[in-house]
């Protein structure tokens, strides 16, 4: 029986937890994630997946209605939020930091831990509970612009050294050249 | 060294292979888990050569940029520096509608791409909440697993090539062909086939693939006893890979190795056994754990993961036999485009095809992790969708990325020849790691 | 028929004959007949016979970066022998290197070494830009890779398709051949792109 067997109300940090899909949700606070990590760890979940980074930014604003090849041409730098009835509620923070981790028992167990964050916070760095976590942080970091506190080698990973901006946020534009007549991408 | 040392006294026949078993404890590089420092008396004697396995270098791997420390011929210090492969998979998908998203994934991991299509259509089919037909599932998990045998092939090819066993590449390669005719046949295309959609399959399974298949899965253990005979017993291959890129089961998992890496350390892990998806809960398969953790090993994990996907393939084509005439798409046609000929006659087909084809399907908004054992371990898909046409954030767990973490680890006490062995057992896909 | 050239000195050729009047017609000749010398002779120039050499063995530089990397590792495989053409030694270094097949998209973080290898690689020498991506960026239209490797180095032939068929490289390859048996000059000499 594990120590979250009947809830994750135990974990360090904990705000809520969600079923959705099949799949368990555990909202923390972005100060405790450390904590909540070991506890985790030591709980059986000794395998770190994933470290995801969600951008929120835009999420839930009107776009434009009616189809995606309009006549107003290429908008490489708008979300994709286009005319729905209903607006999907909005998030408490601009990012989301998921991690996903797997417990590898019979039968197998997998959570999310997911935490919050805004531009310009920073979230402690779980090398030290997954040495695993080392380059999925550095490419959170490279990407998003994540800061990761105690993480042993913060650099860029995937982009060259000397790239400004991080790409996978919502306000980095697509890039490329313009194309024309492809007006849906 | 790992290498008993009296070499030339000994003669095949009696061969006693000593090599050191996984170690205990943690040899995972102190300061940074990825980065191999070399110790602080090795630097002050001023005698460590740096040299740059450049991304562009004769081992096939792709594009990967090792900066190698060496003291005499061992390694000292290793970084691996990545990104030379950047394609920006994920911006680009949020782009795309959903219909169209499935062209990316499989370039991620090209060399196991059907398992990477697979990943992405079962998250969003599992976000849609929509019920993907019998035969579509069949064939599903028959084409992954050709793809399977598909990526060992080139891996074994790939890595006997790099140690110098030249022939294994051709042996490989004509099998491969092989595969890919049968891709061809089903799918129209060699590679990157796009077969696998949201709902089931593109198109229905052609005739005449049933016994071209059968004819492969009927010679596929053959061509593995050719691959055996060439390599298993051969001295230069034992000694090049038994006792080489050591690491340990605890190591791995914290790593975050899976697949064969993983089953070369000794951990009994599989997620088409643990975690099932598609049919692996029907079909009957072995999962083959080694508990050596070298080179060796994942060589054999792979060899013998060969010789298992042909036997699941087999069952497959038993089940898919009897399955003909039964639909293999899913009917909501609301996702699935109709067929051709209904366009002529139906309005509400030509309506449906126009919706999907311009704006796209509507995915319900939430998020999701789907996990899939690719040739290469775990790889996964992690979907946040805003319940529009398009994904808001698409990310692939990439397990080539955590494999080449390992190398640090994994090097040890290596000589430079060695990090051939290691780097190329490790069976990393640039486009993989780098997405 | 005095008048019509039938000797190597009517082509204006010198030979050791021409240089040493009294010789008389060497084994060679007389086994082939005097007569039917020129025809059983072939005759050619320089230029075309150091084409024909270049072509018969282009040797490749090992540059997979992605996709295209396998189907370009295919034809050397066994059922599409590229040995036929004299190619299937694809060097790892450049300075050994005729051909640049830049098989898979190129990020920008791999286009300085991409420029560095082509520069690296002596004249004369040709680049096959294998697939969409390396074409014109393919189905990668953002931040990070490179709209078509043309920007970067000249490009002499264009291979299209995601990936090409092994065929469809050979068919690439055996073009560029022709092209340059024919005489069309490699495309340093004809673009202007940034050499």
């Amino acid at each position: 029986m594990t120590a979250f067997a009947k809830g994750w109300e135990g974990l360090p940090g904990f705000v809520s937890a969600k079923e959705s899909f099949g799949e368990t949700t555990v909202t923390v606070e972005r100060e405790e994630i450390h904590a909540a990590c070991e506890r985790a760890r030591d709980d059986g979940f000794t395998f770190l997946a994933d470290i995801v980074t969600t951008d929120y930014l835009g999420w839930g604003h009107k776009g434009v209605s009616g189809y995606i090849g309009t006549g107003t041409g290429r908008d490489l730098n708008h979300p994709a939020t286009q005319g729905f009835q209903s607006l999907p509620a909005p998030k408490p923070k601009r990012f989301s930091l998921s991690y996903h981790l797997l417990a590898m028992e019979q039968p197998a167990r997998r959570v999310r831990l997911q935490c919050w964050l805004d531009e310009g916070e920073s979230v402690a760095s779980v090398v030290s509970v997954w040495p695993t976590a080392d380059w999925h942080e550095r490419e959170q970091f490279d990407l998003m612009g994540v800061q990761f506190d105690g993480h042993p080698n913060l650099a860029r990973l995937l982009m060259p050294d000397d790239w400004e901006g991080h790409p996978l946020r919502k306000d980095y534009p697509i890039g490329g050249e313009p194309v024309r007549f492809s007006d849906a991408e | 060294m790992t290498v008993a040392p009296e070499r030339s006294a000994r003669s095949r026949r009696d061969w006693p292979i000593v090599f050191p078993p996984p170690y205990e404890g943690s040899r995972i590089p102190a300061r940074v888990p990825t980065i191999l420092d070399v110790p602080a008396e090795l630097l002050a004697t001023d005698d460590i050569l740096q040299i740059n396995f450049g991304p562009n270098h004769p081992s096939t791997h792709g594009v990967l940029r090792l900066i190698v420390d060496l003291d005499g011929e061992r390694v000292v210090g290793l970084n691996a520096v990545i990104g030379y492969l950047h394609t920006g998979f994920e911006k680009t998908m949020e782009q795309k509608t959903w219909w169209k998203c499935v062209t990316y994934p499989e370039r991620i991991d090209y060399l196991g791409y059907q398992n990477a299509e697979l990943v992405f259509v079962l998250a969003v089919e599992r976000l849609l909440a929509i019920e993907v037909p019998e035969k579509a599932t069949w064939m599903r998990t028959l084409l992954c697993e050709l793809n399977r045998i598909h990526s060992h092939l080139i891996f074994l090819g790939t890595s006997a090539l790099e140690l110098g066993a030249i022939s294994m590449f051709w042996y490989c390669f004509r099998e491969r062909e092989t595969i890919l005719d049968l891709y061809e046949m089903v799918t129209g295309a060699r590679m990157h086939t796009r077969y696998f959609q949201v709902g089931g399959l593109a198109e229905d399974i052609p005739e005449g693939f049933y016994p071209e298949c059968r004819k492969f899965v009927e010679w596929m253990p053959h061509a593995l006893d050719d691959y055996l005979a060439l390599l298993d017993r051969n001295a230069i291959w034992l000694e090049r890979t038994k006792g080489v890129g050591l690491l340990s089961a605890q190591d791995a998992i914290a790593l975050g190795q899976t697949g064969p890496n993983l089953r070369a350390s000794g951990v009994d892990w599989d997620l088409r056994r643990d975690q099932p998806y598609l049919a692996y809960d029907q079909v009957d398969f072995r999962v083959p754990v080694y508990a050596g953790g070298d080179v060796y090993d994942r060589y054999r994990v792979r060899m013998d993961e060969m010789a298992e996907s042909t036997r699941i393939v087999d069952q497959c084509l038993r089940r898919l036999e009897r399955m003909d005439g039964r639909p293999w798409i899913a009917d909501d046609r609301k996702v699935v485009l109709p067929p051709r000929e209904e366009l002529h006659t139906s309005m509400e087909s030509l309506i449906h095809h126009f919706k999907i084809v311009t704006e796209g399907f509507r995915v319900p908004e939430g998020e999701i992790y789907v996990a899939i054992e690719s040739p290469r371990g775990e790889s996964g898909c992690y979907l946040v969708s805003d319940g529009g046409p398009k994904p808001w954030r698409v990310h692939f767990r990439a397990p080539s990325f955590v494999a080449l973490e390992a190398t640090a680890t994994c090097i040890g006490d290596a000589i430079i020849a060695d990090l051939i062995a290691i780097v190329g057992s490790l069976d990393a896909v640039m486009g993989d790691t780098d997405r | 028929m005095a008048d019509e050239p039938t000797r190597l000195r009517d082509y204006g050729l010198q030979s050791e004959r021409l240089l040493w009047p009294t010789k008389g017609p060497s084994r060679f000749e007389e086994e082939l007949g005097v007569e039917d010398l020129e025809r059983a002779l072939g005759l050619t120039t320089l230029d075309k016979a150091v084409r024909w050499a270049q072509t018969k063995s282009m040797w490749p530089d090992t540059f997979g970066l992605a996709c295209c990397a396998i189907e370009m590792m295919s034809i050397v495989s066994s059922r599409y022998d590229l040995a036929r053409f004299g190619m299937e030694a694809f060097r790892s270094s450049p300075r050994q290197a005729d051909l640049l097949i830049v098989s898979g998209r190129v990020a920008h973080k791999m286009a300085a070494p991409l420029r560095q290898i082509y520069d690296q690689m002596l004249e004369p020498k040709w680049v096959i830009a294998m697939g969409a991506c390396a074409s014109s960026g393919g189905m990668f239209n953002n931040y990070t890779i490179l709209q078509g490797v043309d920007r970067i180095v000249p490009v002499d032939i264009y291979v299209p398709f995601c990936p090409p068929r092994p065929e469809a490289l050979m068919e690439g390859i055996i073009r560029l051949h022709e092209a340059h048996q024919a005489g069309v000059p490699p495309a340093y000499e004809r673009r202007e792109v940034a050499t």
